[in-house]
């Protein structure tokens, strides 16, 4: 989908393809990605949460709880494989997209189908990490650190989930009705944008120590 | 409102298979793999203290931190078609990834987290205040007493 510059938009010369709007994208597209930039200002509170309370478990005074702190739970291998897994499920949604911009619908569903299988053992992977943490003592109330681990982690599993229903609905969608590319292309940012905060809560809170 | 190009029901063209511009699937591949060494490399930081020593912390952080950063852009640069799509919508994204950014980034150094050493330090609550109490001791009044607030903020 080609979009129209502002000189083109005022001297009338759209190219047929253009969208019909005063930018020149579509409101679907922009929407996305103001969504996006705003979901950025979430995450960063969250994660700057985290790092203020990740080494005070138990210390502050008011606040009661275990001493126990987060990382000494982390099982790195574990969540390399899971980090691994939702990165495979971004290179599968732009393959999607690909496929459909080919006219590609049965690669398309495919794909889409494959980056929900591969979210779903992402969110798998959490439930398990989540479960170990609780038998190991460490649930949400247990002291700050471990609630703003929880927040975090668990506000990006919740991210996850939704891009999962997108995802499943864009394909039961596409056996009704015929999909626009971008339809696909703005699921598909939601998604590569969920990969891209993981990438960065991958690396302050699991790797750094 | 919705735009008529957008519509789910709507029908690709010729022209818009034409304009649409961005990596190959063989250079989506390309990136897919340069992203997972890069991955690999950061986990590996964490068994370089058993590899080569206490002293490789020094390198790995900065490392990481750069591995992270670069990842970052690789998504979202052509994952997301930032490269290709039009300025606005880069001019978008990186307003809100900046903020974000400027906004915490203040906040922590307001927290003294850059100088944190593990201790309670910012998040202590304040010292009691030495005033006479009511009754005209001259006993220290612990901050907050009779206001209704608790310490469970950390006093802050």
């Amino acid at each position: 989908m080609a979009d129209v510059t502002f000189d083109e938009l005022s001297a009338g010369e759209l190219p047929a393809e253009a969208h019909p709007t005063a930018t020149g994208i579509s409101n679907e597209k922009l929407s996305m990605w103001v969504f996006l930039a705003s979901d950025c200002l979430l995450f960063g509170g969250m994660i700057s949460t985290y790092l203020v309370y990740k080494n005070r478990p138990g210390e502050i005074e008011g606040l009661a709880g275990s001493d126990l702190k987060v990382s000494e739970l982390f099982d790195i291998p574990f969540t390399s494989m899971t980090s691994f897994i939702l990165l495979m499920s971004s290179l599968t949604m732009v393959l999607s997209v690909n496929a459909i911009v080919r006219k590609d619908v049965a690669r398309m569903r495919l794909w889409l189908v494959a980056t929900s299988i591969l979210g779903g053992l992402f969110l798998g992977g959490q439930v398990y990490e989540f479960t170990e943490f609780v038998n190991h003592g460490l649930g949400f109330t247990t002291n700050v650190a471990s609630s703003a681990f929880f927040g975090l982690t668990g506000l990006h599993g919740v991210h996850v989930a939704a891009g999962v229903i997108m995802l499943l609905v864009t394909t039961g969608l596409s056996f009704r009705r015929r999909i626009h590319p971008e339809a696909v292309e703005v699921v598909g940012l939601y998604w590569h944008f969920v990969d891209i905060v993981w990438v960065l809560i991958f690396t302050v809170v699991y790797l750094i120590p | 409102m919705s735009t008529p190009t957008a519509d789910l029901a709507g029908h690709t063209t010729e022209a818009e298979h034409e304009a649409h511009h961005g990596p190959t699937d063989g250079q989506f591949f390309t990136i897919f793999w340069v992203l997972v060494v890069l991955t690999a490399l950061e986990v590996s930081t964490e068994w370089w203290d058993e590899w080569f020593g206490e002293s490789s912390r020094k390198i790995a952080v900065p490392l990481l931190i750069f591995l992270m950063v670069v990842k970052f852009f690789l998504v979202a640069l052509y994952f997301m078609h930032l490269k290709f799509d039009q300025p606005m919508l880069r001019r978008i994204f990186w307003f809100g990834a900046i903020v974000a950014m400027a906004v915490y980034g203040g906040t922590l150094t307001s927290m003294n987290f850059w100088e944190d050493s593990g201790t309670t330090r910012f998040n202590d609550p304040p010292p009691a205040l030495d005033r006479p109490a009511e009754g005209g001791s001259d006993a220290a009044v612990e901050p907050g007493a009779g206001s209704g607030q608790t310490t469970a903020d950390g006093g802050s």
